[in-house]
């Protein structure tokens, strides 16, 4: 994958997928990525795909960072990935995070996730790999 | 609790000795040990640190089952018999928890501590679209009274008791739990059992919820006083602290939170003209007591105990002494637990189980070894049975009731947790009360910032994790011979149940039963217009959470959550 250029400061939307709240580990990745320079947005609870397109289309995010714990990654990342190629956002880097069974990580990778940050991720290996793989314009 | 003379001795041979030793000192690995949560742990802890606190024996420790209850709340502790054994367990289908919850009740289980899929807890049936990708994911598909007949065939309530973990929708869990006990001929005045239905906690730490804080209070209030009448040994609420240390709150933080949430609720009855003493004692709480900081959980749990006293007797003006104790339903959470060689976990458990008994926990219950993995295997979860046997029965900690009381030590912790506790709670009360601090954000930041500087902790290794952060295994392959996954086919099962039972029911009593409880729930909230009848009738005529939900979706809208980041 090649590396984009962001016009700006790197603009990453956090969101959770499905139903679950449990937000902590998303929230402190939001922390990190935040003091790590970026701007960073996040979308909350229980939003349904085409709610998370819309968002990342609206603040025009470089990155879609998703954090997935109820095992419902298998059937909505790819449908997210749908949804933000149907609002235009195709070569936007998607990032999944969270509880990802070792099996789904191809899974994950052939259906446009670029990288699974799973359990036991450190917060600087996340926040060094959008910059390299985004560049602040 | 010493006398003058004495304490002036130690004074004068504790300086002689601090003085003697100070090249020993020097070999101390640390300048300063210090836990999360701020608190400064001492070399040494003497009678002179418990003068200097002004802990005074009658006043702050007093006797097992005696206010203020820092001892425990029984005079004979596990001596009449061990703590409550649950463990958190679900899966997918009541058919599957059925087989399941069979075979943990053999083993030695006594509380099915039912984990629900998100679903269910967040007012969903199967078939909607918000559930798609979700049911029976992280624990059972439990939509109707029907579900809970097949999932409690064959189990009896009488003995073993059931903790429902879901709580947005818990006044409508608990409805379904009495309605499956009468069935199966218990009777109600003798149920045991409990229910999560804290719903605070989920605003500010586990997400779960749907109704704006208002009337989901209303829920909880109705439940307390319904079931003190109906069902006076069921407990219809655990405030949980769990929670707010899943999420990151440090041991003060957690347990300030959890008391000011439990404040809130006793508040809210009493506003509506309740008596304290008619919901006091139906109240339970879901503490945490993970093997960090092994002596802070017990202390913890300790001074958790005395404050909670305190508050319903001096604030509320409770008089049963049932009202005024804090019964702990103490449960280890999932963070506490490594992915890496995942057979250490069983340590970390039993480690666990041993803290939660030093602390006098009514009812214990611990994550699995495969909990960093995936949804617990029965394998795993008799295993943890089998931890909490081996600790109660085998290593003889309930032979004399709170056997760490008197340590200086954790005399001393419990003293300086329960003033800490005290201060949060103030703060949260200048505040306006705990409603305010969640819609304010004041909450969920602050254990966010708990969260942050823990995972940093971790990363840097200044909070140590065996086989994470030290004595990591290179090439380490170790991960559990069988990993649960829901198979892929209990979404549309799941679904064709729910359909199986639309078509079965009467469609009549259905809406008329849903109509009722519409009206209720329009109807202002006062001492006499108790949601409970309405709820009872409904899940009685086999509607479905769904569907409930639905109804009060719309009278009383959803819930909107405050940006904190």
């Amino acid at each position: 994958m090649g590396t984009r250029v962001a016009a700006r400061r790197i603009r990453v939307l956090l969101v959770k997928t499905g139903l679950d709240g449990h937000d902590r580990g998303v929230l402190v990745v939001a922390k990190a990525l935040s003091r790590a320079g970026m701007e960073v947005i996040y979308g909350g609870l229980h939003l349904r795909p085409v709610q998370i397109a819309k968002m990342a289309a609206e603040e025009s995010v470089d990155v879609v960072g998703l954090s997935s714990l109820s095992d419902n990654h298998r059937a909505l990342v790819p449908r997210i990935i749908q949804e933000l190629k149907t609002v235009g956002l195709d070569d936007v880097l998607v990032l999944l995070g969270g509880f990802i069974q070792d099996e789904d990580v191809p899974v994950m990778k052939a259906a446009g996730v670029a990288e699974v940050f799973g359990v036991g991720t450190r917060l600087e290996d996340i926040a060094t790999y959008i910059q390299t793989h985004v560049r602040a314009g | 609790m010493f006398d003058k003379g004495f304490l002036e001795q130690l004074r004068q041979r504790q300086a002689a000795w601090t003085a003697a030793h100070q090249g020993s000192f020097e070999t101390e690995v640390k300048k300063e040990f210090v836990s999360e949560a701020g608190v400064v742990t001492r070399r040494l802890y003497t009678p002179l640190d418990l003068a200097d606190q002004g802990v005074d024996y009658f006043e702050d420790v007093g006797f097992p089952g005696d206010f203020p209850f820092t001892r425990g709340l029984s005079p004979v502790g596990y001596r009449a018999g061990l703590w409550k054994i649950a463990q958190y367990s679900g899966q997918s289908t009541p058919e599957e928890c059925n087989a399941l919850w069979r075979d943990l009740a053999a083993a030695g289980l006594n509380t099915v501590y039912a984990a629900y899929d998100l679903p269910t807890q967040l007012g969903y049936d199967p078939d909607h679209p918000m559930a798609e990708g979700e049911v029976g994911r992280t624990g059972v598909s439990l939509v109707s009274l029907r579900d809970w007949e097949i999932a409690f065939d064959g189990i009896d309530l009488g003995k073993t008791m059931v903790s429902t973990v879901c709580n947005a929708p818990g006044a409508l869990v608990i409805a379904m739990n009495l309605l499956t006990a009468q069935r199966q001929g218990v009777d109600l005045k003798t149920l045991q059992g409990s229910s999560q239905n804290d719903i605070l906690k989920e605003y500010t730490s586990r997400g779960n919820v749907i109704f704006p804080p208002e009337p989901s209070m209303r829920l909880v209030v109705d439940t307390l006083a319904y079931c003190s009448s109906v069902a006076p040994n069921f407990y219809p609420i655990t405030v949980c602290s769990v929670h707010q240390s899943e999420f990151g709150a440090n041991h003060v933080h957690e347990v300030a939170f959890a008391l000011a949430d439990g404040i809130a609720y006793v508040e809210s009855a009493v506003n509506r003209g309740i008596d304290v003493d008619v919901i006091g004692p139906g109240i339970m709480w879901t503490t945490s007591h993970d093997h960090h900081a092994f002596f802070h959980e017990i202390a913890k749990l300790r001074a958790m105990r005395r404050l909670w006293a305190k508050i319903m007797r001096g604030r509320f003006k409770a008089r049963k002494p049932e009202s005024m104790m804090c019964r702990l339903y103490s449960s280890v959470g999932g963070t506490s637990l490594m992915k890496e060689q995942y057979l250490n976990n069983i340590a970390r458990s039993a480690l666990a189980a041993l803290a939660g008994a030093l602390a006098g926990a009514q009812r214990i219950d611990l994550r699995t070894y495969d909990e960093q993995w995936g949804i617990p295997t029965k394998d795993a979860e008799i295993t943890n049975i089998r931890c909490q046997q081996i600790v109660g029965y085998e290593c003889g900690v309930g032979e004399t009731v709170d056997p760490l009381a008197g340590s200086y030590y954790v005399e001393w912790l419990t003293n300086e947790m329960e003033g800490r506790f005290a201060a949060e709670i103030e703060k949260v009360d200048q505040m306006g009360g705990t409603l305010r601090a969640i819609e304010n954000g004041y909450i969920k930041r602050t254990m966010l910032e708990d969260a942050y500087k823990y995972q940093l902790g971790v990363e840097t290794g200044e909070i140590p994790r065996v086989g994470h952060n030290m004595f990591r295994q290179e090439n380490d392959q170790s991960r559990p011979v069988r990993v649960y996954r829901a198979d892929p086919s209990v979404e549309q099962r799941r679904i064709e149940a729910v359909k199986e039972l639309r078509r079965t029911r009467h469609d009549r009593e259905v809406s008329r039963a849903l109509k009722g409880l519409r009206a209720a729930a329009a109807e202002p909230a006062t001492a006499d217009n108790n949601l409970m009848p309405a709820i009872i009738e409904a899940v009685q005529a086999y509607a479905t959470i769904g569907e409930m939900c639905d109804v009060l979706r719309d009278v009383w809208g959803e819930f909107r959550e405050p940006k904190v980041f």
